[in-house]
């Protein structure tokens, strides 16, 4: 391939930058990225340099056929096997990986949840109201970070909104003094366990409400009711923390104009969500034990399967869970025969009985993923490379199991 | 495939067939004049055949109705769907997931939709949704009515406004353009709340402004369908005269209005509604250009879905319970809201009463066609229900005593309107008609060349029992069902327009592109073909 430049779209973390250049060199590699963060090069570069090969079985490179065999036997084998990750991948592959799950009876649940908190069981809850980035750039004059860092997890989040900005403001709510709250306005500090407690005191003094309160909050209230838009943008864990953190939206909408957005992590947590929802009815945990789709987050989560033992096997598609699931998950993890799909290498997928690391979106392969706010934004084909890409694995699994 | 109908009494308003015995011969996905005698044959005695259904107003697909399906677990909880040897597994209620959306619509005699509100910067998802949502042939409307980088060339260039909304067409793979609230959204955004007026400013620009350039362009450009407006004031006291001055800014083009129930309301705004049907019915007679579907609102759950978030910032005030908006950045908002319509309810009694006063008042059934907005006004599970209304009288009359009285009496439903309709008329309003209004010469009708999209009825007396169980339907020339079972899940085609464009306008939106958007420029145009195609393309231009 000549040299060339190309114009690429990073999946580094969830704000997929679509404006980074490329020069693709004289040998068929990437010579030259221009615009990437520490992230986006990392992200690229783990696509390009010691990769994996293309089929191993426990860590021994094997042909093809014989691991997608062994995986296929693998799953059809099991009780009740689990599908997991997807957050890495383009929203092609959680189409194969549903319709695999559907075939096995399994349960799938994407890694989103667990990387990036309950804001979305909160929303089906109550709902929330959120934008795209192009308003939280244009429309919020006060921009608060809540427990978030961006800075370190989406190092180009502050330059894409245009901040810091004299006529704005950027407030950062955490426990301590992040990179964030460097560049902010105000930085207030909250202590990890007060989440709860201070947002529902901030709705009580965004409503007027009386409430014995204390200067940071009430100060920080102030400055939420006074602005002319609103933007909350964070990483919350808990549930209840997720509920009062919409709640508190919500009612400053009777105010001004506000809205919420959480940051994803990874390049497609939200089209891996979306891809469930618009296929079963619900963005995560859903078990096809029965023949159709149940979901019980709670229950069906895969933290939460693989604690109790529930899992006899699992496909784990764009993850390393062995590095994010709590140790007593990974634990059992480990101890059950699985197979891992992913495009570089991972600790997961050298753990994996069977693993197959495949043609990478966005560097080998187009695709499409879903942004952290929903916006679906192409990836693009860089490179050439014989392998196939992950949802053609699922794929070629799923005919072995007819 | 080759099949013969055989003797089933056709109705085919589009080429003048009500009723007659005849044959309906299908080959290769197509309508043809005559297939051979030992060809495979339906027995349609005593069955009515129609053209396969269309509906020109639904939502279906994309990031607002998949909101909506993340915001309702207990409803699917509800509705679960088990896979089969043909089908998808998947779950329903008011927003069923996309499988179970193909197949329940195959399932009531359904075999094409319109998408009826994409934000363009969500097509790549709309597109991705519509492709796994089988069984019928879909199309999406663009909403290009909030969309600050077109207010730019309206107040700067409107000579150009044309060639980006063919550009905006293009890029996406839609049919059509919509109008949602037009400036309403952008002006709420703000802060500032929506208009009231056609000549409320927003962004340098009137919702009359907007209006007219848009019209224009789509007249200019001879898109098969003409506008397609949601307009201001949705749900309004008094709206009815903003829905009059919305066809007055329209100056003889054509125009079709969405949900016109929702926009025929007398009254002062915060004060009690009153019916304005009647006037807009007459107004609708008498102006051949303009069409509209009805938007009638069925009583029980529904979902309130769409760009106008205003509207659904109201509707949240009074559910005080779940509520989504998404604003998405220069283009649009969206609101939701679950909604329960009840007949004791004067205000909810009302709406259902307009939306029947508008059918029975209606002179041209082909420019007065039938939608619950699904799932705004009702599930479109509850077309069947709606046709009974419309064609037996004394269900009508039972249930508008159920209905609150106030409510009913303040209509004219009461005062000997005692119009049934025809089979031949229900034909039109919910195929022939939209078919017509969307400019798909191929669909709703039964012509020698058109698609073989195909609706046998049982000639049942309860109408409602008759439209929501087929005996048969055929999707391009293929069975899918037999007996109220579907027999065979087919992917369906996306239809899109094809529209020229001078290549220089890219040049112009570029510019605004790289100031207003959070995407480049060169990644909002959909290429990929795994979204594209299958796709058909009906041109614009005048009909040969």
């Amino acid at each position: 391939m000549p040299s060339s430049d190309q114009r690429a779209t990073c999946g580094g973390c969830g704000l997929v930058c679509d404006d980074i250049a490329v020069v693709v060199g004289d040998d068929g590699g990437l010579e030259h990225l221009d615009r990437t963060c520490p992230l986006g090069d990392a992200w690229f570069r783990a696509r390009v340099t010691a990769v994996p090969p293309l089929a191993r079985i426990d860590g021994h490179e094997t042909e093809l056929d014989r691991a997608l065999d062994e995986a296929a036997a693998i799953l059809a084998g099991a009780r009740a096997p689990l599908v997991y990750g997807l957050g890495q991948t383009t929203c092609e592959t959680p189409r194969a990986a549903v319709a695999l799950a559907e075939t096995l009876g399994a349960v799938i649940d994407p890694a989103g949840p667990l990387l990036d908190g309950a804001s979305g069981l909160a929303f089906s809850a109550r709902g929330a109201s959120t934008a795209t980035l192009g308003d939280v750039r244009d429309r919020a004059d006060v921009v608060v970070v809540w427990r978030a860092d961006p800075v370190t997890t989406h190092p180009r989040l502050l330059e894409r909104l245009r901040l810091p900005d004299a006529s704005r403001e950027l407030i950062v709510v955490d426990e301590r003094r992040t990179e964030t709250a460097a560049q902010a306005d105000t930085f207030i500090e909250l202590p990890a366990d007060r989440d709860v407690e201070a947002l529902w005191t901030l709705r009580a003094l965004v409503r007027d409400a009386p409430v014995a309160s204390e200067p940071p909050l009430d100060d920080l209230a102030a400055r939420l009711r006074g602005g002319r838009s609103a933007a909350v943008l964070h990483h919350v864990r808990g549930y209840a923390a997720a509920l009062g953190l919409h709640a508190l939206v919500r009612d400053l909408c009777q105010v001004t104009h506000a809205v919420a957005v959480t940051l994803r992590h990874e390049s497609n947590a939200a089209g891996a969500e979306d891809v469930l929802a618009w296929q079963t009815g619900y963005p995560a945990a859903v078990s096809f034990a029965q023949g159709y789709p149940r979901s019980n987050p709670g229950e069906l989560s895969a933290a939460a399967l693989l604690e109790r033992g529930d899992a006899d096997a699992a496909l784990v598609v764009g993850s390393d869970p062995l590095r994010q699931l709590p140790p007593q998950a990974a634990e059992h993890l480990r101890a059950i025969p699985f197979v891992s799909v992913d495009v570089h290498g991972t600790a997961t997928a050298d753990a994996a009985r069977v693993a197959f690391t495949t043609a990478a979106a966005g560097v080998h392969r187009a695709g499409v993923v879903h942004r952290l706010d929903g916006v679906p934004i192409p990836l693009r084909a860089l490179l050439e490379s014989s392998r196939p890409s992950d949802d053609d694995m699922l794929q070629a699994i799923a005919g072995r199991l007819a | 495939m080759t099949l013969r109908i055989a003797g089933g009494r056709v109705y085919d308003p589009a080429n003048g067939i009500a009723g007659d015995v005849r044959d309906v011969c299908l080959n290769d996905g197509k309508v043809v004049e005559d297939v051979p005698e030992d060809a495979p044959r339906i027995d349609a005695r005593g069955m009515v055949v129609m053209p396969g259904g269309v509906d020109i107003h639904a939502h279906i697909a994309g990031p607002k109705v998949n909101a909506a399906r993340r915001l309702t677990p207990e409803e699917h909880r509800g509705d679960p769907v088990e896979r089969s040897e043909i089908m998808r597994s998947g779950s329903g209620g008011t927003v069923p997931s996309t499988f179970v959306t193909g197949y329940r619509y195959a399932l009531l005699g359904y075999t094409t939709v319109v998408e009826a509100a994409t934000p363009p910067l969500a097509a790549r998802h709309v597109l991705a949704e519509l492709r796994d949502t089988p069984m019928i042939d879909s199309l999406f409307l663009v909403l290009l009515g909030n969309n600050q980088a077109l207010f730019d060339l309206i107040r700067s260039d409107p000579a150009r406004v044309r060639d980006a909304v063919a550009w905006w067409l293009e890029a996406t793979g839609g049919y059509g353009v919509k109008l949602v609230n037009p400036g309403g959204v952008e002006r709420w955004k703000r802060g500032d709340g929506n208009v009231s007026s056609l000549d409320d400013v927003v962004a340098g620009v009137t919702p009359r402004e907007v209006l007219a350039t848009i019209a224009g362009a789509v007249h200019d450009l001879e898109l098969p369908h003409p506008v397609h407006v949601h307009c201001n004031n949705l749900g309004i006291g008094g709206n009815w005269r903003t829905t009059l001055d919305t066809l007055d800014t329209m100056q003889g083009r054509r125009a079709h209005l969405a949900h016109l129930q929702f926009h025929a309301y007398g009254g002062k705004p915060g004060g009690r509604l009153r019916s304005r049907a009647p006037e807009l019915a007459e107004y609708l007679g008498a102006h051949p250009e303009f069409s509209a579907d009805v938007g009638q609102v069925m009583f029980g759950d529904a979902m309130t879905m769409t760009a106008d978030a205003p509207v659904s910032e109201r509707l949240r005030d009074i559910t005080g319970g779940k509520w989504v908006n998404a604003d998405t950045e220069v283009e649009t908002g969206c609101g939701i809201v679950p909604f329960t319509y009840r007949e004791k309810n004067y205000v909810h009694a009302l709406q259902w009463g307009i939306g029947l006063e508008l059918f029975l008042l209606s002179r041209d059934p082909w420019r007065l066609v039938l939608s619950t907005d699904h799932p705004n006004g009702g599930s479109f599970l509850s077309y069947p229900r709606l046709i009974r209304l419309l064609m037996d009288r004394e269900f009508r009359n039972e249930q508008l005593r159920k209905a609150n009285k106030k409510a009913i009496q303040s209509t004219v439903l009461l005062d000997d309107l005692d119009r049934e309709y025809s089979l031949e008329e229900i034909a039109i309003i919910t195929r022939a008609g939209p078919a017509r209004l969307l400019g798909l010469r191929d669909k709703g009708q039964l012509g020698v060349g058109a698609d073989a999209d195909v609706t046998l009825y049982d000639d049942l007396p309860d109408r409602e029992e008759m439209f929501a169980t087929p005996r048969y339907v055929i999707k391009g020339g293929r069975v899918v069902v037999r007996d109220g079972e579907l027999v065979e899940a087919l992917p369906g085609d996306l239809v899109r327009v094809g529209a020229e464009h001078d290549p220089d306008v890219e040049a112009v939106l570029r510019d605004r592109f790289e100031e207003r958007y959070s995407v480049q420029f060169d990644s909002y145009p959909v290429t990929e073909p795994w979204l594209l195609e299958p796709a058909r393309r009906v041109a614009a231009g005048k009909p040969v």
